[in-house]
């Protein structure tokens, strides 16, 4: 008994030696590559992209990408100061398209790590939203641009009833000096966009069913810019012209603040937008009291959901943010995986980039809750996420990145308008003043 | 021992203390002033270009730093004096309730333990016209303001901080009360002095270094103020909740004027030297 419990022990040990350094072994054999990305949806499901891979070609590669998590609170300008730092603990990370220049100097071109053509998985736009002087700085796994999301319900009567109409009519004649009938949202400039986000306003048009036309989000805040800019951006203005001159102070851009100016003063949109970003206006939208509104896309998912918007879940309506003189636009910006300059496995974190760029890493990555800009996948994944065809469509005709957006001084740009144009919105002060103090501190962070 | 042992027996007690907050204050505090004298951006920020006293002229020729400035130190003092006031009013009227039942100040405490960042975004839920309960509270007496707009913004900001922040000097204020003897007060009765003159005369004087101490580290913490400001209004519309440390840290992280935020950290500073001189008098009179 003694003899047959010493052997057994004996083996027992022999196995865990033997397993142990057959670990040993195959990790030594493995380059390890880590990927600092923050905890939420989007690192659940980079997970399963990772998991993939180092099932399958990581192996053929001999890398094996690990993920490091840190806070989503900060993590930008923790992210900043480390790379800054030159720190070396962790090869691949997080870029926007906003930030890109920011980190630039601390990230590694990516065109010679990739084997094949972005451009056949990825559209145009977004590579350019990760792009800075020719060079590419980030795969892009997220996209993020706008609708117009609008109550299908409201927007079928307005169109097929008689007394709606002429009331719409007389409303858009009184406001906006102009005889305007209804028309679909995906047909609308801003003129109808203005028209009929005050013919349902209760305080303009008391049959109107909504307390208000519209919710705009005004608080001082980036991304709220961003939604922003393409009332100026449709009608032919930009940040610079192509030569770089800072074309801020336009008609295009007093256009685009009239808009929003017009909305404001007639309360159109609820008294707090002041203070108003992405979650609030979901909020106005689903208690029933919004029409339409101008919103993110990732919105959809919610509004579109019963548990969560029981009130008008099946009525939601999409359509691209209404024309200006060039047409529709939307901003786009993306969210994707940068390489650290400083990163000491390059080599082996391009391959794992190059398996980034392919449809079939974008895919498991948007089967798992990703937004990924590819057209192949936006399209097969239609029974899952059912406004990706038409975030294929918005990206493929309607986006753009404005003239240096994606420069080392393009948040402090944006932050520069929000501070300034927020003070419109709360009536501190007249637009031509706004425009005026914004390209002087433009020119100053742009040339600092 | 000796007596040159003796004299410094009390460094050698303190010197592992000091060593502590010299590494650990004194490495960032020498980085800092470097900085706030030189130019350098993040692509910099090892190798720091000596320019001079150039960010302290740019700060303190800023408008945006003085309106930040001045929202921050007008901030400070309403909520300290609020804060004080309240906590000296629920010290005195809630003393002999707490000698009965100490589980109330348990409940007086709790908003100590909610992060600022926390207060913030539950006031953001609260004051949602669409699902705060109470904007749907004043809609149903007719009134559709939002509080969070102007010109009540400002007044809502402090009146969040004071709900916060009035159990601490209530916290501080109360452990003073405790100390007083009670046979100060007994004999002060018996010379015939009235509740009031026991409060004026030896309440109040007994306490006035917890006061102190409560009013200086409330005034410092405001006058930081960021996390619910920041959350709620971002420091605007425009610049008009743009507190000092917002200011800082826009002008470092978002602006990327390195020199310039940590010029602006170094005046404010420089600014708490002075209720920290007066309160450090107070406390330590005999």
């Amino acid at each position: 008994m003694k003899k047959s419990m010493g052997l057994f022990v004996a083996l027992l040990l022999v196995t865990g030696v033997l397993w142990a350094g057959g670990q040993s072994e195959a990790e030594a054999g493995r380059e390890k590559v880590t990927f600092l990305f923050w905890p939420g949806p989007e690192s659940e499901a980079m997970q399963k992209v990772l998991d993939a891979y180092n099932a399958d070609q990581g192996i053929k590669d001999n890398v094996e990408v690990e993920m490091l998590l840190f806070s989503r609170q900060g993590f930008y300008d923790k992210l900043l100061a480390d790379m800054a730092a030159g720190s070396t603990e962790f090869d691949l990370n997080l870029v926007t398209t906003y930030s890109l220049g920011r980190y630039a100097p601390y990230l590694e071109p990516l065109d010679s790590y990739v084997t094949s053509d972005p451009g056949k998985t990825f559209i145009p736009a977004t590579l350019n939203s990760l792009a800075l002087d020719g060079k590419q700085y980030g795969v892009p796994t997220d996209v993020s641009l706008h609708f117009t999301i609008y109550r299908k319900d409201l927007m079928h009567r307005l169109l097929t009833d008689a007394s709606w109409k002429s009331s719409y009519t007389a409303i858009a004649q009184k406001y906006l000096g102009k005889k305007l009938s209804p028309k679909d949202p995906a047909q609308w400039d801003w003129d109808d966009y203005l028209a009929t986000t005050l013919f349902f306003t209760k305080s303009i048009n008391p049959e109107s069913p909504t307390t208000f036309g519209t919710v705009l989000q005004l608080k001082n805040l980036i991304f709220n810019i961003m939604i922003w800019q393409s009332t100026m951006v449709s009608n032919g203005g930009n940040w610079m012209d192509e030569a770089g001159n800072i074309t801020i102070n336009s008609p295009e851009a007093k256009r685009g603040l009239e808009i929003y100016q017009m909305i404001i003063d007639n309360k159109a949109t609820p008294p707090g937008s002041l203070n108003y970003e992405f979650a609030e206006s979901n909020e106005a939208f689903k208690a029933g009291q919004v029409a339409s509104m101008l919103q993110w896309n990732a919105a959809y998912s919610t509004l579109t959901n019963p548990d969560d918007s029981p009130s008008v879940y099946d009525k939601i309506g999409v359509a691209p943010l209404p024309a200006g003189s060039l047409g529709h636009r939307t901003h786009v910006h993306s969210l994707g995986i940068g390489m650290n300059a400083a990163s000491i496995h390059k080599a082996a974190a391009g391959k794992f980039v190059d398996y980034l760029f392919s449809d079939k890493a974008m895919e498991i990555y948007g089967r798992a809750g990703g937004s990924p800009p590819a057209s192949m996948v936006l399209s097969s994944l239609a029974d899952i996420r059912p406004e990706f065809p038409t975030v294929a469509e918005y990206l493929e005709r309607y986006a753009y990145v404005v003239n240096g957006g994606t420069a080392d001084y393009a948040v402090p740009v944006y932050e520069v308008m929000a501070e300034e144009f927020s003070a419109v919105w709360s009536g501190d002060q007249s637009i031509d003043t706004a425009l005026a103090h914004t390209e002087q501190r433009m020119k100053e962070s742009i040339h600092k | 021992m000796t007596s040159s042992m003796t004299r410094y027996r009390k460094y050698l007690f303190i010197a592992p203390l000091a060593l502590f907050l010299l590494i650990t204050l004194g490495y960032p505090l020498v980085t800092n002033i470097i900085y706030s004298f030189s130019d350098v951006t993040f692509r910099t920020i090892r190798s720091p270009r000596l320019i001079g006293i150039q960010h302290y002229k740019e700060v303190l020729t800023s408008p945006a730093f003085w309106g930040s400035f001045w929202f921050s130190a007008k901030f400070a003092i309403v909520a300290t004096f609020f804060e004080v006031l309240l906590g000296l009013g629920l010290a005195i009227a809630l003393a002999p309730l707490l000698e009965r039942y100490k589980i109330l100040l348990t409940f007086i405490m709790l908003p100590l333990m909610i992060a600022p960042v926390l207060m913030g975004i539950m006031y953001r839920l609260l004051l949602n016209e669409f699902v705060g309960p109470i904007s749907q509270i004043m809609q149903m007496f007719g009134i559709y303001v939002s509080l969070l707009n102007p010109p009540w913004i400002v007044g809502t900001l402090v009146t969040i901080e004071i709900l916060q922040w009035t159990p601490f000097a209530f916290l501080i204020i109360f452990s003073g009360l405790q100390s007083i003897s009670g046979d100060v007060i007994e004999a002060a009765r018996i010379d015939g002095a009235s509740e009031w003159g026991v409060f004026w005369y030896i309440t109040i004087p007994a306490l006035l270094p917890n006061i102190s101490i409560a009013a200086f580290v409330r005034f410092v913490d405001s006058f930081r103020v960021f996390d619910h400001i920041y959350v709620l209004t971002g420091g605007g519309p425009g610049r008009m909740t743009t507190s000092l440390s917002i200011f800082i840290y826009k002008s470092f992280f978002q602006q990327e004027q390195i020199g310039t935020a940590v010029a602006a950290a170094m005046v404010l500073l420089i600014v708490f030297l002075i209720p920290l001189i007066f309160s450090m008098r107070q406390i330590t009179r005999k």
